[in-house]
């Protein structure tokens, strides 16, 4: 699904990304952890097509070269990125954009667009089933939304554009528990042989809840340790100075 | 250029003016614009603009004589039912008001007068006041609410003798009555055209005036728009303007809050693009006690266009508890547009609460870079972002069905941004 072959990064002559390598095959889960700072969201933004970065090395995408794909098109192709910090949209209604964005995506791959009322009954049962308040739908996007709700946002664009390969950047921060079990729930009902997932997460608490099939830690640029779920364990009990 | 005017407006004078005192009461103003010329650089409510430079490229300024003409428009907005007046050319066409009940409305054309005295020193109203070939003089009678917005619709059809068009709306709202109108600019041709028009609205106790402006001009036309309120006891004045597609549009709007408890509304959304200018200057007097006024303008920039926001506030003495409202924002899409915000506040009185605020920028990447990861082109995203930034001015409007008219309007100007 994802080859990431010997990528370093650097923003404004800074070292952020250092040879890092990791494969993940369909149908994975992987966990990435790393301390505050270690370019877990670079890494994250890369793969999304973020510019700016100085960037060496490669990335194979669905055998495809991923740093060929514009933005958009990454996310045609199936690659999703639940943002660490979902941006505050000023007078787009969630709703519409949800539909509009749905639909570029719809048409990008050949599929019919949704008209108002087919969107609706998606998006609602789709917000029942990840028991998200529809209440967001009718508001501007993430604006003056809690930071519980900008992350239930991106879970619920999750599950509606049902991709290949979800990247999650510390979804589960700053969540209570009932939040937490809404993001387990939504990775875990669109888990399958074909779809992969890299969860960037800070705790391993919501590896309780959804079972890595690896767990990387990424440190000085590079994954630096692989394990299966019990390092998150590990790692919560020692700290990452051991690494 | 004036001497050329000059020859220009005695023939047209002969021509229109019936009486005697028409005659002389136009010419006074026509003496009185000359005296003072087109507006330049040095007055302070111009300082942002080189009208004559902007002027000069109209080497031929020509006015209508000619009041029939050809044509049977018919283009009506559909998306919601109104009553209609259509002018063409500056003169009465026809009308409709079939959803109303005529005996609570009266109205005539000004085509045969009355002429209006040369007074002040604003020279644009001043060759209006020469110029105005007709217009409306509405009268809304106590206690009467419009079923249906007013459209008036202005429609041009140019040609290189006849650019020049002056244009009057002279409303009266009165106690406890309520208007929605809507004034749409339509230019049919391509030949540029020199719209000058003045309009008063008098807004009487308890009474409710809502004014929509729509432009369906060209990149090349001038338009220069005066609307000037006075608001009595409880009433409100709302103003809203959506300006694209002209060469230069300057919007003055003058809002006198006369008695206690009036309120005045002046909003606008400014889309400038390849080389326009346009501006919404406002000038809110508060005189009543407890009186209210808002403005909310923002602007869309592109390719070397600039954007005008003069904004002045006066509260009087007397008007306490005085509560002002202002915003102007801007997005500047490129390198060479400008944004110039002036805003103003004079104030007399101790109890009032007045904001005002200014900012301007271009749009934020990353904002760009989370809704294209989302499947959006980078230019869809654009236009999102820039629709959304607007649809904040758009949400003012508290009239849901011309509200849905302009956020639509807007999509379909975006529609050619990039
Ligand atoms: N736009 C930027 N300009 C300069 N430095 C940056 C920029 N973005 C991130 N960094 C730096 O890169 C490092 C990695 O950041 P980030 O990927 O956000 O880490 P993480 O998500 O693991 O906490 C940090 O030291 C951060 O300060
Ligand atoms: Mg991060």
């Amino acid at each position: 699904m994802l080859k990431i072959n010997n990528l370093s990064a650097k923003i404004e002559n800074k070292q952020i990304l250092n040879g890092l390598n990791l494969n993940v095959k369909a149908g994975e889960i992987h966990a990435i952890m790393g301390p505050n700072g270690s370019g877990k969201s670079t890494l994250a933004n890369i793969l999304s097509g973020k510019k700016g970065y100085e960037i060496s090395g490669s990335i194979t995408y669905q055998d495809k070269d991923l740093f060929k794909l514009e933005i958009e098109e990454r996310a045609h192709n199936g690659l999703f990125l639940a943002f660490q910090y979902p941006l505050e949209i000023p007078g787009v209604n969630t709703s519409n954009f949800l539909k509009t964005s749905l639909n570029a995506i719809r048409k990008s791959n050949g599929k019919k667009e949704l008209d108002a009322l087919e969107f609706l009954k998606i998006i609602k049962l789709k917000a029942a089933e990840l028991k998200i308040d529809e209440k967001i739908l009718n508001r501007q996007l993430n604006v003056g939304f809690s930071g519980g709700e900008k992350k239930k946002n991106e879970i619920l664009q999750m599950s509606l554009y049902e991709p290949n390969m979800v990247i999650l950047d510390e979804t589960d921060s700053g969540l209570d528990i009932d939040a937490l079990k809404i993001v387990a729930n939504g990775v875990n009902s669109l888990r399958d042989k074909k779809r992969s997932f890299l969860i960037i997460t800070h705790y391993q608490r919501l590896l309780d809840y959804i079972k890595p099939d690896f767990v990387h830690v990424l440190m000085q640029g590079k994954i630096a340790k692989t394990g299966c779920s019990d390092l998150a364990l590990e790692l919560e009990k020692a700290g990452y100075e051991k690494i | 250029m004036i001497e050329e005017l000059k020859n220009t407006f005695d023939k047209f004078n002969k021509k229109i003016s019936i009486k005697d005192k028409i005659v002389h009461t136009r010419l006074d103003n026509f003496n009185a614009f000359a005296k003072i010329g087109f507006p330049g650089k040095s007055l302070e409510d111009w300082k942002f603009s080189n009208f004559n430079k902007i002027i000069s490229k109209f080497k031929n300024i020509r006015v209508n004589l000619e009041e029939k003409i050809e044509l049977e428009f018919n283009n009506f907005i559909t998306e919601f039912e109104h009553n209609k007046i259509v002018f063409v050319n500056g003169f009465y066409n026809k009308h409709s008001f079939e959803y109303e009940n005529e005996d609570k409305i009266v109205f005539d054309f000004l085509k045969n007068g009355p002429a209006y005295k040369a007074s002040g020193n604003n020279s644009l109203n001043l060759l209006n006041n020469a110029f105005f070939t007709d217009g409306l003089l509405l009268n809304v009678k106590e206690g009467y609410s419009f079923q249906k917005p007013l459209i008036v619709y202005n429609v041009f059809k140019a040609n290189k003798n006849n650019n020049f068009f002056n244009h009057k709306l002279i409303i009266n709202v009165e106690k406890n009555a309520n208007l929605e109108l809507v004034n749409n600019n339509i230019n049919l041709n391509s030949e540029p055209i020199f719209l000058n028009t003045s309009n008063f609205f008098h807004v009487e106790k308890y009474a409710v005036l809502k004014l929509f402006q729509i432009n369906h001009l060209n990149n090349q036309d001038l338009n220069y728009n005066l609307n000037d309120a006075t608001v009595l006891e409880n009433g409100v004045f709302e103003n809203f303007i959506l300006t694209c597609n002209n060469e230069f549009f300057k919007n003055d709007v003058f809002c006198f809050l006369k008695e206690n408890y009036s309120s005045g509304f002046i909003n606008g959304c400014i889309l400038a693009n390849n080389n326009e200018e346009h501006e919404i200057k406002t000038f809110t007097k508060h005189i009543g006690e407890s009186t209210k006024s808002y403005q909310k303008v923002k602007s869309v920039l592109d390719k070397n266009s600039k954007s005008i926001f003069q904004g002045k506030i006066y509260v009087d003495s007397h008007a306490q508890k005085t509560d002002g409202y202002q915003l102007s924002k801007a997005i500047i899409l490129d390198q060479n547009s400008e944004f110039d915000s002036k805003p103003e506040l004079e104030i007399y009185a101790d109890d009032v609460k007045c904001s005002h605020g200014s900012t301007s920028g271009n749009l934020d990447e990353n904002a760009i870079f989370y809704l294209m990861s989302r499947g959006l082109s980078r230019s869809d995203a654009r236009k999102l972002l820039i629709k959304g930034f607007l649809e904040d001015v758009i949400e003012t409007i508290t009239s849901e069905k011309i509200k849905k008219y302009f956020s639509k309007r807007l999509s379909i100007l975006l529609n050619e941004y990039r």
